[in-house]
């Protein structure tokens, strides 16, 4: 007796079977792998680099000029915030050296000199390096313990109009807060991007010591000469999301 | 066409259209963009609160950070140490917190006046104790905010004026009207009493701008400091002209580093 049956998968399906099988193994890894590397801090927060009022070169100025960063991002050393300079910065050179040039019409406008409306007004700078709102950064510290500009910055002193060198994440900021010793440096060569530390004579000359007695692990020195708290602290909720 | 080769040729297909996503995600990473990211999960990474000089609406000059008042002193601006250094070491932290007990340690400090009957006169000394940490502080303060003109001897060959030279042999309109920095080291300068010099840094003089608002107050007498150890620093003696007993008992210089 044969009954015909109800429903017979066609011979197609066995292709299938083996298409939904594979493509449920792979699929989902691959979608892990791309979303992992579209949606890391590395693709979306590098190289932002907005377009600013003035047209800036960090490359001439604290590159080829050499000024300090300090020269302009005055409070660094003693506040949280590395703050911009105010107009009155800009003008100490460029009331005399290219007073008139038409890329510092932001600046004349601010000072009182340009448009009359917009005197006294701040230059609607364009903020690059920007942080959640719920971390806590403080400059003060990081710089009075030997982290340099560089460290999260990059070569700024290379950079024509600045842009986000590093990722921000916290993931990024734990690398370093779990073992902050080869970040740090000699506290007067915190705002000196080219450093590279080689030079015996110089850094023994920077920390106040002799060739002789320098220390081995300057890394290690330096923790405990600028008071650097312990890996626990460092790492702990409250340090940066008080 | 044979069955496996086509599925082989869709296999291979596949493979290389799944590369191209990731492709392009690297192009993106290495190139610059204008435009910040986007975000869809937001996280509480705005919040309506006012982060350091931040625009704000609610006031005509559109600031949210309200200006100096006139009049009035950052109580951070007379204590020149760190508060790691100032936890570690409390005794230092009292030592370098300058209070203004007084009327005449306020106007010494602040203007580098004195009164003397009725009238103000320049102080002719500093009126913090220099310590060799207060002159190493001018000398920190020095080579950032006094270099870029008066270069670091305080020659007045500094970078910027270096360039301004430069612009002025190619024949640059943008030169302007820049005068060259003065010698800090010559009688001009020498002359002068410490208040006055101090208030050179802090209100500016001739060509040279006002540094009170880069520079707090204590930094300023530092550099005032510095600029008589760099004076100082210029008056030697050749060793040939000192008298007999000092000549004979004079030791090697130390190599550089060695102290």
């Amino acid at each position: 007796m044969s009954e015909r049956p109800f429903f017979v998968f066609p011979k197609w399906s066995d292709w299938l079977t083996k298409v939904i099988v594979i493509s449920s193994l792979v699929i989902p890894v691959y979608l892990v792998f791309l979303i992992a590397y579209g949606c890391s801090a590395r693709t979306l927060n590098v190289n932002y680099q907005p377009i600013q009022p003035v047209p800036y070169s960090h490359a001439f100025h604290a590159g080829k000029l050499g000024i300090n960063c300090e020269y302009c991002h005055t409070d660094v050393k003693r506040a949280a915030f590395a703050a911009l300079p105010p107009t009155q910065t800009c003008l100490n050179c460029h009331s005399l050296i290219a007073a008139k040039s038409r890329e510092l019409q932001a600046v004349r406008n601010s000072y009182g000199t340009g448009v009359k409306s917009l005197a006294g007004m701040s230059v609607p700078w364009v903020k690059v390096d920007d942080l959640p709102d719920y971390v806590y950064f403080n400059h003060a510290a990081h710089v009075n313990a030997g982290i340099s500009c560089l460290v999260c910055h990059g070569k700024v002193n290379e950079m024509t109009r600045v842009y986000q060198a590093k990722p921000f994440n916290m993931a990024w900021c734990l690398n370093c807060h779990r073992n902050p010793a080869p970040y740090l440096r000699p506290r007067n060569e915190v705002t000196n991007l080219d450093w590279k530390g080689k030079n015996k004579v110089k850094l023994a000359r920077d920390l106040g010591l002799t060739v002789a007695t320098l220390p081995s692990n300057l890394g290690a020195y330096l923790l405990k000469r600028y008071h650097v708290p312990t890996v626990k602290i460092l790492t702990d909720c409250e340090t940066c999301h008080h | 066409m044979k069955r496996t080769t086509r599925n082989t040729y869709i296999f291979i297909n596949l493979g290389l259209a799944a590369l191209v996503p990731f492709g392009l995600i690297c192009l993106a990473r290495h190139e610059r963009t204008t435009t910040p990211r986007w975000a869809i999960i937001q996280d509480m990474d705005k919040q309506p609160y006012y982060k350091a000089q931040r625009p704000s609406k609610l006031f005509a000059d559109g600031r949210a950070m309200r200006p100096h008042i006139p009049g009035t002193l950052a109580q951070q601006d007379f204590i020149y140490i760190n508060q790691a250094e100032a936890r570690a070491h409390p005794r230092n932290w009292a030592k370098d917190h300058v209070i203004l007990k007084n009327k005449k340690l306020y106007d010494s400090i602040l203007f580098g006046q004195t009164l003397v009957s009725g009238h103000g006169q320049w102080l002719t000394q500093i009126p913090i104790p220099v310590t060799k940490r207060f002159v190493k502080r001018g000398q920190t303060e020095f080579n950032i905010f006094c270099e870029p003109c008066h270069g670091y001897n305080g020659k007045g060959n500094g970078t910027v004026n270096r360039w301004d030279q430069r612009l002025r042999k190619l024949g640059s309109p943008e030169a302007g009207t820049w005068v060259p920095p003065s010698n800090l080291l010559g009688p001009g300068v020498a002359y002068l009493s410490d208040g006055l010099i101090y208030n050179v840094v802090t209100n500016g003089v001739a060509s040279m701008a006002s540094y009170k608002d880069q520079i707090p107050v204590v930094d300023r007498w530092a550099i005032v400091a510095y600029v008589r150890a760099l004076e100082k620093s210029q008056k030697v003696v050749p060793a040939a002209k000192l008298p007999y007993l000092i000549r004979t008992n004079l030791k090697p210089l130390p190599t550089p580093g060695s102290q």
